[in-house]
């Protein structure tokens, strides 16, 4: 006998709305039909009515965790629009940002992890430790979620010597917990009965359903836009792609403390290398825009993030395409869940780190008739070709 | 007539039911507070000293709420089970030695009606989480009773093996056998002990074991439609029940409220209750570390858990115990 | 080879640290850095009135509004100065940047919740 099992739009086990129609044999799930759209908030449209000065700061609130690496693939898609070079000084202080963040982020994400599977402690202990990350970017930007320290052709603050140092020191601290956390969480016992085996995706699954981001790598695929096309200076700081074989859930947990230290080691290589200079070139408030079409991708802390930027010349952007990596993830996620145990729910839906108000996008249902359709990339192109002929 | 009154003031107030709702909800101030600690939180501060009284506004705030009955649910087992499960938690503390060597209520085979009364509880949050008519509290429910399936059976083969050295199914029988011997049966019953600290965890259904109530994966188990009064009901069982665990658990290893005293009456009994609540504090205070440093297990992973484990080790210490006594140690 | 309770040792620890928690509304919370973001304030009278700050608000929470007149060769022009509404705004520091004057700052005010909406105004 199946039973449908609806979760969602509000359930304890989502942080934010979304629905999941469990369709479950006894304890075993067997089919899982999601349906994403409950927070679409039209960020693409308000983009095209605001300038790229204002845009810079509705792109940092496309997400509530992950914020400045949104601004900073829209400064780098607006500078490639552009062709315009940022100063040195600059691209460190934007890397530093951008690590702090992934550090915070998958603290945050370890944290509710653990929280999922009933490990209440380690949820407490985890975010304690998250504090000094968000201390750090208190201190660097003026607040703790929404940045603000990109803008188009550089950065907006400076790093002084001592916050320099006041990094180094957490830093330091952070990592010593880092380690313990990475050698620990493999070997307690309840933690490897909850999570070893549980939601697996193969690496072919991984690949044909194109995964994003951790989910990606936990499943032993070598992906990670910071490697594979390296921007900022990714590459002088001689970044390594973490993996892990495991393809399930403690794969997934290993593979982002694994990050986080290496994070670590990118922070410190910022700091120990950053050379003096500007860190921005000045713009006007409200500028144009040369005729162009850009695209940029950069690594989120959930996986690959696309800004994709068409310009018509004038001082608003005609278009603003963003492709967030939990939309990329969702398919995996209804393969992982397959066979998995309503107990399991929980976790292997954290296990993707999901932003489902990143995710949502705008679908139209016809309730009468029971019909669903959302726009396409045909229908996208066809616009464009109407308006440039190309 | 005297007797008459002074048993009924004994079962209503000291050591009955009101001494009982106060120490259980103490009990969950330790219990909070020392997670708390582990967590490196504060936990309750503001109501009292040290927060001590934040269980018992929780429960006066509870009490003032409004009583929601779902109206698709059955409205007379709704609430009864609240009622059946405080009440099954409430006269279980009456078997538990406290201020004596001898309980207020003691017969031969009282252990057994412990069993049976852990039992009632069960049947309470099955009959609450079945008649709400949520699909959480029905798989609450269900989870909750294939639980007890699990942990039952090692549990009472401990029992077995203490009421065996003891020669007897009384739980004040046993704790007087351990004032005359004067060695607590943890001394023969070290893995009993374990099994049923384990099995003690599952009963009171905290993590690792908290699977019928697991938030994250379905709300509150069975009890995500009570609300109200009817959750205070539930929440006061929950910590009688506690209490009650750690009392009996006390009672068959640690000698019950046992431990020197100088023989002048009053004061004998004063050191008896205090003896009773270190000992159970010790037993909140190891439930509650060990509450705070696992994950929740899965329900399967539980129960073949029971039963791989728990109920062979339960049986080889029945075994041990039957050797004792075969080479006469005990 | 899982081993059972290998964090207990870690958070025995804890017992005998100060907690973590800091008991914001009855104690100030920790110490807010240089430049924190907060409420913004306005000093009027360094204002010019140029209207950058309006017209770069991502929220649209700068409008400008009609103060008085001012004389230039005889002719009567409108003087304008910006009204925040603080409850539009994302704290984002980009009128502060632009301000010509220099008149605009973030402060480190952050308690913002009113019972009236006039209170989470800017106005001159």
């Amino acid at each position: 006998m199946t039973i449908r099992i609806p979760v969602g739009p509000q359930h304890p086990a989502l942080k934010e709305p979304e629905r999941f129609i469990f369709y479950v044999e006894g304890e075993q799930i067997v089919k899982v039909i999601p349906r994403i759209g409950f927070n679409h908030r039209g960020i693409e449209k308000a983009m095209e009515e605001r300038t790229y000065l204002q845009d810079l700061y509705i792109s940092e609130r496309v997400c509530g965790i992950c914020s400045n690496v949104h601004t900073a693939c829209y400064v780098l898609l607006v500078e490639r629009l552009m062709n315009m070079e940022i100063p040195e000084r600059a691209k460190y202080i934007r890397m530093i940002v951008l690590e702090l963040e992934r550090l915070h982020s998958h603290l945050l994400w370890l944290g509710v992890a653990f929280h999922e599977i009933g490990f209440d402690t380690l949820f407490y202990l985890v975010w304690r430790d998250r504090e000094i990350v968000m201390d750090l970017l208190e201190l660097i930007s003026g607040n703790r979620v929404n940045y603000a320290t990109n803008t188009i052709g550089g950065v907006r603050r400076d790093i002084s010597e001592e916050t320099k140092h006041k990094i180094l020191k957490g830093m330091k601290l952070l990592l010593e917990r880092l380690k313990y956390y990475r050698r620990l969480s493999p070997e307690e016992q309840t933690i490897v009965k909850r999570t070893l085996g549980v939601g697996p995706l193969s690496t072919q699954d991984a690949k044909r359903l194109c995964a994003a981001g951790p989910t990606l790598r936990a499943s032993n695929v070598k992906s990670d836009v910071r490697g594979d096309e390296p921007y900022l200076l990714y590459k002088e700081a001689e970044f390594q792609t973490m993996v892990s074989d495991l393809c399930d859930v403690l794969g997934r947990i290993l593979v982002r403390i694994d990050e986080c230290i290496e994070a670590v080691r990118i922070i410190e290589w910022c700091v120990k290398n950053m050379p003096d200079g500007p860190i921005r070139q000045k713009l006007p408030p409200i500028f144009k825009v040369p005729e162009n079409q850009a695209y940029r991708r950069v690594e989120a802390p959930r996986g690959e993030l696309v800004y994709y930027g068409v310009s018509d010349g004038s001082e608003k952007p005609y278009r603003i395409k963003i492709r967030t990596p939990t939309l990329a993830n969702i398919p995996a996620l209804c393969k992982m869940l397959e066979n998995q145990h309503i107990a399991d729910i929980p976790i292997v839906v954290a296990s993707i780190d999901p932003c489902f108000s990143c995710t949502d996008r705008l679908v139209f249902i016809d309730i009468e008739k029971g019909k669903k359709w959302s726009c396409s990339m045909p229908y996208f192109k066809h616009l464009i070709k109407k308006k440039f002929g190309r | 007539m005297l007797d008459a009154i002074i048993t009924i003031l004994q079962v209503l107030i000291f050591p009955g039911v009101l001494f009982a709702i106060i120490l259980a909800l103490l009990y969950e101030w330790v219990e909070r507070k020392f997670k708390a600690r582990l967590q490196n939180r504060i936990g309750p501060l503001y109501t009292g000293w040290h927060g001590i009284l934040q269980p018992f506004a929780d429960i006066i705030k509870l009490w003032s709420k409004e009583d929601i009955v779902p109206a698709e649910a059955d409205k007379t087992m709704f609430t009864i089970a609240p009622m059946l499960a405080l009440a099954s938690q409430l006269i279980s503390f009456l078997i538990i030695p406290v201020v004596s060597v001898y309980a207020l209520v003691h017969f031969e085979g009282d252990l057994a009606l412990l069993a049976f009364l852990s039992t009632v509880y069960l049947i309470a949050a099955g009959i609450g989480g079945l008649s709400s008519n949520n699909r959480f509290s029905a798989i609450g429910a269900g989870r909750s009773i294939i639980q007890h399936v699990g942990y039952e059976i090692p549990l009472l083969f401990v029992y077995a093996s203490a009421a065996f050295i003891a020669q007897s199914w009384s739980l004040s029988k046993i704790v007087e056998y351990q004032v005359k011997t004067g060695v607590p049966l943890i001394a023969f019953l070290g893995i009993g002990f374990g099994i049923s600290i384990i099995s003690l965890l599952a009963f009171i259904e905290r993590i690792p074991f908290d699977i019928p109530e697991a938030e994250t994966e379905i709300v509150a188990g069975w009890l995500t439609e009570f609300s109200g009064k009817k959750y205070a009901f539930f929440w006061l069982a929950d910590d009688v029940q506690l209490l009650v665990g750690a009392g009996i658990t006390a009672a068959l290893f640690l000698g019950g409220p046992c431990g020197p005293v100088p023989g002048i009456p009053i004061v004998d009994e004063i050191l008896y209750v205090i003896y009773f609540i270190i000992k159970t504090v010790i037993i909140v205070l190891i439930l509650a570390s060990i509450e705070a440093s696992s994950a929740r297990y899965k329900i399967t992973q539980a129960v073949s858990g029971f039963w791989k484990y728990l109920t062979p080790l339960s049986i080889l210490q029945l075994l041990i115990v039957f050797a004792l006594r075969l080479y006469g140690v005990i | 080879m899982p081993r059972v309770l290998a964090f207990l040792k870690d958070f025995l620890k804890n017992l005998s640290k100060k907690p973590a928690t800091i008991k914001y509304p009855f104690e100030p919370p920790s110490q807010l850095p240089e430049g924190f973001r907060g409420k913004i304030s306005i000093d009027y009278n360094k204002c010019v009135g140029c209207g950058l700050c309006a017209r770069v608000c991502p929220a649209f929470a700068i409008e400008m509004v009609q103060v008085g007149f001012r004389e230039v060769s005889g002719k009567k022009i409108p003087v304008r100065k910006p009204r925040v509404d603080v409850g539009k705004c994302l704290f984002c520091a980009q009128c502060a940047e632009v301000c010509p004057a220099k008149a605009i700052t973030l402060t480190k005010k952050f308690e913002l919740a009113s019972e009236k909406k006039e209170d989470l105004i800017v106005q001159p």
